[in-house]
Formats: structure tokens, sequence, C-alpha cells
């Protein structure tokens, strides 16, 4: 080893310091936290003013609008069209996320063996995932044509099949709901599979268990938060569903299709009516809020569960 | 070239008090070694130090000015973090360079950086290193690249937190042999952090043993090893270590609750430890000179330990009491188990701590001493 | 799972594996087909586009016509100022959340502070509150301050797609950042600003990077925000595909499908680009991979 001298020079600065007190230092993360809050408060001032509404007559007929008090509130819950979204929201909400849940932990768990085909197949996955869900709507709705649709033709169904017709509207935005979000389910779902440790499936296939066995006790339990997270995600995005429903069906025929922002759509841009369709919206905001609540307490269970936290 | 003084420093970690007020004044140029188990709060004190905690309470005095509230980058601290915090996307040389090229530390031409780095690399071996990203090194090499980052530039006080924990055994001896030579640390206040205590005794000029966030003792390698300030600190230095033998003081006399009896101070009395040192304890067949703490006992067990073998005895108690365990090492390879030696040492080596609570750790109160009743320790 | 460790050149035949293969092609084809049935779409005349299926005489008139002036002469959809449009506010929108949104994912990353749960929490909300809740106030007042079908108008109203994603998603990256590298730059005379700009945002460079791009891609493929706030100057692409639907009386499908192509192709390139990080994206960082 050799000696080395370090070349003694002043600090740059000496004798006049910067003292910073503790109080000032403490609210540093707020000031860089100031623009996003003040994004936050021009976004909640609209919201705010939306739920106003909802206690108003505000239509464009009445552009002095004055308050009602829970007027609108009665209207709306006692309207069986209320109703009639809820139903067809909750049934598509539900209908879309077990069947893309299904599908999406398969096509993860086919994914995963890594066979050759599905290497090469597996970069496509997520194209109908990066398409805008209106583009896909207005694909699905080409292809759904009863005169030129191209599914018309290739299943046989002859020119008078209507794919969008009143009882099967729901189950065909359904189909499109599918194609596009599948691949979401299945991409996370693959993810955390092939994140999952290895040691307790080696150890268990020593220990002589069946396939069976290590997928029912080891994976599923392991896999389960990130289900839980695609699923959480697939929920509540289903229940604000518009875009591709709105563009196929325009929530017809009749209110086959229509979901409840759809509906608030109508009430509020088709009638003009701003505090009926803001009520329509504030209702859904309550269902999506206590959903969420309700999932996110759910998926922290599960997440501390797999982590082996608690039993 | 500073003075560093701790006054009262005292951090938190969420409610949770980590350090408890500590006082320390550390002289320029001094090798200061801060000693302690994982959690005694020594890093926080390093980086109270470096101003890296936000709320410590107390002030932190370097070169005699209180840096209550002034930044890191301008206290004039270099640090080696135990994680090595090494800038990954960087190499080695530019890792070095960081410093000197903050313009805080002086103006460097190109050339004297490039001089100054090629001569810290060199001097800890990792010259041949220094176009390497940190994540092709050992982690070896992490460290004494992180060691490097802080001899590189001028500073008041090096930090460094447990610098060589991640070299294997052989390059670690030969690190501490050389750390002590390098110019920088004789003429830079330098606060070393550790948990062995062989570097602690072999690098520090002073050593701090720290436990739960409290100073417990703060000396020369020499006073705290021959007077240890209490059983957690007599045990802290040492392989194997320290006996501790619980016994009852009266009169002048303590004995064990195997029967073993040694001369106290008379003003001692209640429960005691009687402490003595593996190494301090002469190991010899049959009898040994007469003055001074002698045992008799038999071997039951012999651990060879490369050249050296570790005994335990169990000791023949004058009394006819069951006997003691007292662990003892021996040079001499035919102490074999089941043979009858006697170990000794001068009363100076025997410590006796006055045990206050229970569950805490005793105090030193002085060493044993030459019996004044007749019996005489043991025939 | 044994199947793990296997190659395919190493692989036996047998009828779980290629009935499991069977399986995965049937979903491609399911999932591919729409996409390959447009292309073809795409590629016939004016007068193949409904008499026909599988044979025909491709032509790429179609894109070039949605690209002109005689297209909107035509169809009267400006798709080349639509793309423009879209091009614009996407890289506004992802810009101004950047601007915002960097500095807000650090101080959540760094720091516990109090109130940061609140306020990831409210940002995280906005992901999933329903749109309309907010754009029929905002239609309103868009009214009124002449916000209203203009850029930036768009722009600001997509923070709600743009700047969850990419808090979200950077403050994983900086949580996963160990909090020393920044603590020795500090003691290598670095200002904190400076500590953050040299050391902390290179290492988050792709988080960044993955982050700004999927956040283009969900602001490029929103449609209800431009489908309300929007009018006849500033519609976005989404916008201005469905117009080629309801053109007066005459059905133009061909150049739907080429223009609702070009409108997808922005957003597929940019997510085959950053396939690697799609998955901590699209989970706002709660799945890692």
């Amino acid at each position: 080893m050799t000696r080395t001298d370090t070349p003694h020079r002043p600090p740059a600065g000496e004798g006049s310091v910067r003292r910073i007190p503790a109080r000032r230092r403490a609210f540093r993360p707020y000031l860089l936290s100031i623009p996003a809050v003040l994004l936050i408060a021009g976004i909640l001032y609209p919201f705010g003013l939306g739920v106003y509404y909802t206690f108003l007559n505000y239509s464009a007929m009445v552009p002095e609008p004055v308050l009602v008090g829970l007027a609108n509130y009665a209207v709306v819950l006692s309207d069986p069209v209320f109703w009639e979204s809820v139903r067809v929201t909750l049934a598509y909400a539900v209908t879309t996320t077990v069947v893309e849940t299904v599908l999406g932990v398969g096509i993860a768990l086919l994914l995963f063996r890594a066979s050759l085909v599905g290497r090469m197949l597996e970069r496509l996955l997520i194209l109908p995932l990066m398409i805008a869900p209106v583009i896909a709507g207005v694909i699905w709705g080409l292809m759904y044509n009863p005169q030129f649709g191209v599914l018309n033709h290739m299943f046989g169904l002859g020119s008078t099949f209507d794919w969008l017709s009143e009882d099967r509207a729901l189950w065909s935005v359904v189909l499109v709901d599918v194609w596009i979000f599948t691949p979401f389910v299945a991409v996370l779902v693959l993810a955390g599979i092939r994140s999952l440790p290895r040691e307790p499936f080696e150890a268990s296939a020593v220990d002589g268990a069946g396939a069976l066995y290590m997928f029912r006790r080891l994976m599923l339990p392991m896999m389960w938060p990130y289900i839980l997270v695609a699923v959480i995600f697939r929920f509540m995005d289903s229940l604000k569903i518009f875009d591709h429903v709105y563009v196929l069906t325009a929530g017809g025929p009749g209110g086959a299709t229509r979901t409840l922002q759809i509906g608030a759509y109508q009430n509020s841009m088709t009638n003009l009516n701003f505090s009926l369709g803001s009520t329509y919206m504030f209702l859904l905001w309550i269902i999506v809020f206590i959903t969420a609540r309700y999932l996110v307490g759910v998926l922290g269970k599960a997440q501390r569960r797999a982590a082996g936290t608690e039993d | 070239m500073s003075t560093l003084e701790l006054r009262g420093l005292g951090a938190r970690y969420g409610k949770k008090p980590v350090l408890h007020g500590l006082d320390v004044s550390v002289g320029d140029g001094e090798f200061f070694v801060l000693l302690g188990p994982s959690g005694a709060g020594k890093t926080t004190t390093l980086k109270c130090v470096a101003g890296l905690v936000d709320r410590a309470d107390g002030s932190v005095v370097i070169g005699g000015r209180d840096m209550t509230g002034v930044e890191p980058y301008e206290r004039n601290v270099a640090m080696a973090f135990e994680s090595y915090a090494l800038y990954p996307q960087k190499t080695v040389a530019d890792n070095l360079a960081s410093p000197l090229r903050s313009g805080r530390l002086g103006t460097w031409t190109e050339a004297e950086r490039a001089a100054r780095i090629e001569a810290v690399t060199t001097t800890l071996g990792i010259d041949h290193l220094r176009e390497r990203l940190p994540k092709e090194l050992s982690n070896g090499q992490r460290q004494r690249t992180a060691l490097g980052r802080v001899l590189v530039r001028p500073a008041d006080v090096y930090l460094l937190d447990e610098p060589l924990s991640h070299l294997d055994a052989k390059l670690r001896a030969t690190m501490r042999a050389e750390l002590r030579r390098l110019g920088e640390f004789s003429r830079t206040t330098t606060v070393y952090v550790t948990h062995d205590y062989q570097e602690a005794l072999a690098l520090g000029d002073r050593i701090g043993v720290l436990r739960d966030g409290r100073l417990v003792q703060v000396g020369t390698p020499a006073e705290l090893w021959d007077a240890p300030h209490d059983t957690f600190v007599a045990r802290s230095l040492g392989q194997p270590e320290m006996n501790l033998l619980p016994a009852r003081a009266d009169g002048g006399v303590a004995t064990t609750a195997g029967g073993l009896a040694v001369g106290v101070d008379t003003n001692v009395s209640g429960p005691v430890e009687l402490g003595v040192r593996p190494r301090d304890l002469t190991v010899t067949a049959g009898e040994a000179r007469p003055e001074g703490f002698r045992v008799r006992g038999r071997v039951e067990l012999a651990e060879r330990l490369g050249r050296s073998v570790e005994l335990s005895v169990r000791t023949e108690a004058s009394g006819g009491g069951p006997g003691d365990t007292l662990i003892a090492v021996t040079d001499d390879p035919d102490v074999r188990e089941r043979t009858a030696v006697t170990l000794s040492t001068e009363h100076s080596r025997v410590h006796v701590f006055a045990g206050s609570d229970p569950g805490a750790y005793a105090h030193r109160v002085g060493s044993a001493r030459p019996r004044t009743d007749t019996e005489g320790e043991q025939r | 799972m044994a199947t793990r460790e296997r190659r395919p050149g190493s692989r036996r035949f047998s009828p779980a594996a290629a009935g499991a293969d069977l399986l995965l092609v049937l979903w491609f084809a399911f999932s591919l087909f729409p996409i390959l049935w447009m292309i073809l779409l795409s590629l016939k005349t004016q007068a193949e586009q409904t008499s026909t299926y599988f044979r025909f005489t491709p032509t790429l008139e179609n894109y070039t016509t949605v690209l002109s002036a005689e297209g909107e002469r035509i169809t009267s959809v400006d798709f080349t100022g639509a793309l423009f449009t879209s091009l614009v506010t996407s890289l506004g929108a992802v810009a101004l959340s950047l601007v915002i949104g960097v500095p807000a994912a650090y101080a959540a990353g760094r720091w516990a502070y109090r109130g940061s749960g609140d306020v990831m929490f409210t940002i995280l909300s906005f992901r999933f509150a329903p749109e309309l809740m907010v754009i029929v106030p905002l239609f309103i007042i868009y009214n009124q301050l002449g916000l209203f079908d203009t850029a930036f108008g768009t722009i600001w109203v997509l923070q709600l797609v743009t700047l969850p994603l990419i808090v979200w998603i950077l403050r994983s990256y900086f949580q996963d950042l160990p909090e020393e590298l920044e603590q020795a730059a500090l003691l290598d005379g670095y200002t904190r600003t400076r500590a953050f700009l040299t050391v902390a945002l290179p290492l988050v460079r792709p988080g960044i990077a993955a982050s700004a791009l999927l956040a283009f891609i969900f602001a490029w493929n929103n449609y209800v925000f431009p489908l309300i706030l929007t009018g006849s100057e500033n519609p976005t692409v989404t916008v201005a595909v469905t117009r080629f639907l309801g053109g007066g009386g005459q059905a133009y499908y061909n150049l739907t499908a080429a223009a609702a192509l070009l409108a997808a192709l922005p957003p597929l390139l940019v997510a085959l680009s950053i396939q690697r990080y799609l998955v901590r994206g699209l989970s706002f960082g709660a799945v890692k991979s």
C-alpha cells in the first residue's frame, strides 16, 4: 500500500452557513406536493359542484336553478328506469368480471407453460387492450352488422340475426368487453405467477404432491392477491363502463344496455337535465366508493395472508 | 481538522426513541470507535452527525460550530454507508469523482482529480476496477469503493459505518492493519462504527460502547479492557466471553453457588458477579504459584480451536460445594478431558461486579484481593 | 412445477401439451380476428365493402382518402386535424402530469408525511371515479370560461387519466430507490435539488419513460372527455372515428376501418415498445414484474 495524502483545501463557503429550522425541513414534502394538491383542488371543485347540482333543479330549461332538497333523489330512486340501469350495470359488471377473470387466469396458466406456440403468441396478447375501447366498439359494430357483418356470414346466421337486439345486446357488449379486457387479467396474473417463489413447489414435489393438489393448495393462495388486483380493476371499471357500449348501442335498444353512466349521459347531455344526470352519477359514485373500500380491504387481507403474516 | 462534540444527542424512529441524549467529545484527529450490537443506535448516531436525521434533539458541534439546522452538504463530513450507497449508474472512478466534482470541496482540475482517484484506489487495492460499475463488483470491492469515496476527499469528520464488515476474514485483518497507517485517518477526526470488538480494540484511540441508545462507557481500549464499566461492556470485549459467576459477598469474602470463595473489598456485600477473562487464566497441570487467584478443577470439555484449546473446567470447591464451570484457554495441546488442572491469575484480573437490580447489568466495583480471613483461598 | 424447467427443444409430444396449445391458439384466433378483419375491410374499395368478405382487390386508397382534404369533403370529418389534436392533447397531458406528478410521487415515496396517504388515495380515486360526475359540471364551467373545444381544456381534464397513473407508478419506483444514495450525494456536497436531479432522477428514468408512455396511451385512447368537452374544432381521433359512422346516409365502412386502424396504431406501437414495464403500469405499481 502506498501512502496517500489528501491535498488540503478549505471547504467552500466557510463561515457563512445557512441554517434551516426543523419546522421548515418537515415542510419539504408538502412543498413538493403543492402542484398536485392544487390540481386535485381543480378537479374536486367540479366534483363538489356536481354534488351541489343534485340538490338543484338545474337544466337547460331552468337556467336559474333553485335548491330543491332531496327531490332529485326522490325522483331517481322511485324511477323504474333508474333501477333498470342499476340492474344492467351490475349484471354487466359481474358478468364481465367473472368471465374475464376465469379466462384471464386460464390464459395466464397456459402461457406460463412457456411452449413455443405460447411464447410466440404472448407478445400479441395485449393488442386488444391497447386499442381504444371506443374504437374496439366501432370494430365490433362493423362485425355485428346484420347485412354485411362478417360474423353473420361466417356463422351462417343470415341477415336477420341481430346481435344488438333487445334481448341479445347486453351479452354482445359483454363479449366486446371480454375481448378487450381479458388480456388485462391475463398479463397481471401471468406476471404474478412468474414472480412466485419456486421453493414451495419443489418442496411439495419432493413430498410427492399431485399437480392438482399443488395448484389448489399452493399456487392459488399465492396467486390470489394478483387475481384480486385484476378483479378490483375490472369490477370498478365495469361499473362505470361507457365507451364501447355507447358507440355500439347508445344504451339501447330500449334500456337494454343503458348502464348508469350512459343513463347519466342521456340525462345530462341529451336531455340537458344536469341535476338529474348528476344525481345518477352521484349514486353511482357512492356505489363505486363503497365497493372500492370493501375490495381494497379484502386485497390487503389477502396480501398479508399470502405474505404469511396472517392466518 | 476539527473536533466533534455531541451534546445531549437524541433521535427517535417514529415514536420510539433510539438515542437517549449522547454526550461525547472527540478530539481533533482522534480515531473514535462506536462499538455496540445491532440496534444500539450506532448508524443513527453517524447520520445525526452527518445531518441526515431531520428530527434530532440536542446538538452536534463540529470544529466549535453548532451544526443544528445546517444542511448535510454544508457540514463537510464524509460517510461510508454500510449499504455502500454507491451510485449504480456510475463507474468506480466516477463514484470517487462525485465529491470532487460537487464544487463544494475545493476546485479540482481534471488531472488533479484523476491523480487523487488513482492514489486512493491504489491504496485500497481497487485500482484495476476503476472502470467497473458497482454491480460488477464483489461486496468486498464495493465496500472498499465506498471507503474510497470518503478517503478521496478532504473533510472535517469521517464517518465510517462498518466499513470492513463485508470483507473476508483475511482481507479484513489486512485492511484493519492498513487503515491505521493511512495518513487520512491520522489527520482527520474519525468516527468508526463496528460490532466487532477486535476492530474496536485495534483501531480506536478511544472506544464508546453503545447499548440501547445510551453510551455505557467511553475510554481507551486499555481502560475498557482492564476496567469494564459493567458486565455488558465486559462481555462485549474478548472471545471467549468473560466468565461471570454469580456470588454473594459478606465480610470481605465472595462465595459462588459452586463454593468458590475469593477476597473482596470489605464494604462490598450482597449479590455480586465475579468476572474473569478466559485468556487471563493460566492453565497448569498440578500446583501453581502460590500468590494471586487460583483454583483447582477438572477439564470437562476440551475444544481445539486452531492453535489454542478452549477448556470447560469444573472447579473443586474448598467448602465442598458442587463446583462452578469456568472457561479457560490454553496453548498446551496435552491438556485433555478429565485431567486435573489449576487455573490461576492475578487478583487484579478478577473483576467484581455488584448486582443492582435483577436483569440489569452489574457495575464493576473493583477487583478481587487476597483474603484477609484465616482460611486462605484454597490449598 | 416441473414444466417450468422445460425448454421447447427438450419437450416431448404429449396430448395435454397439444391440448393446451390448441386452447391458446383458439383464444388468439378470437383475439386477433377482429383486427385482421379491420385490416381487410380497410383495404376494400367502396364498391366491395359490403358485397364481399374475404376475396377482393386490395387498395390503400382508403388510407389516403381518410387523411386527405377530399376525405374531409366526403365524410365531413377532419381526420388529420383530429390526429394532430390527439397528439397535442396527449403529449400535453403527459407533460403536465410529469411536471406536477414527479415531485408529488417523490414526496410520497420518500417521506411518510402526514396527509400523504390522503393525497395519494384522492389521486387514485380519480382513476376509479365515474367520469361524468366531473365532466358535467366541467362542461358548464368550460362553456363559461371559453375552454370548451380547446386543446388546453382537454389537456386539463385528461389529468384525471394521466396523473394517477404517473404518480402511483413513480411512487413505487421512488420507494424502491434506497434513500442512502441521495444521502451519499448530499454528503458529497450536492444540494437536495442536485442530489435529486443527478442521483434519483436518472435511476427512475425507466419508470418515468414507462409511466409517461402508458399515460400517453390512455390519454390517446380516452373517449368520454373529448366526447363531451370538444365540438367541431378540436375533437380527438377517438371522437373523429365515431363520426365516420354517423355520416349522412351514405355508409363508409371501409373508410371507418382505415380511420380506426390509423387511430389505434400509435398506442399499439408505444405499447409494444414498453411491454416489459406494462404490468407494473397497468396495476398502478401493485404488481412488479
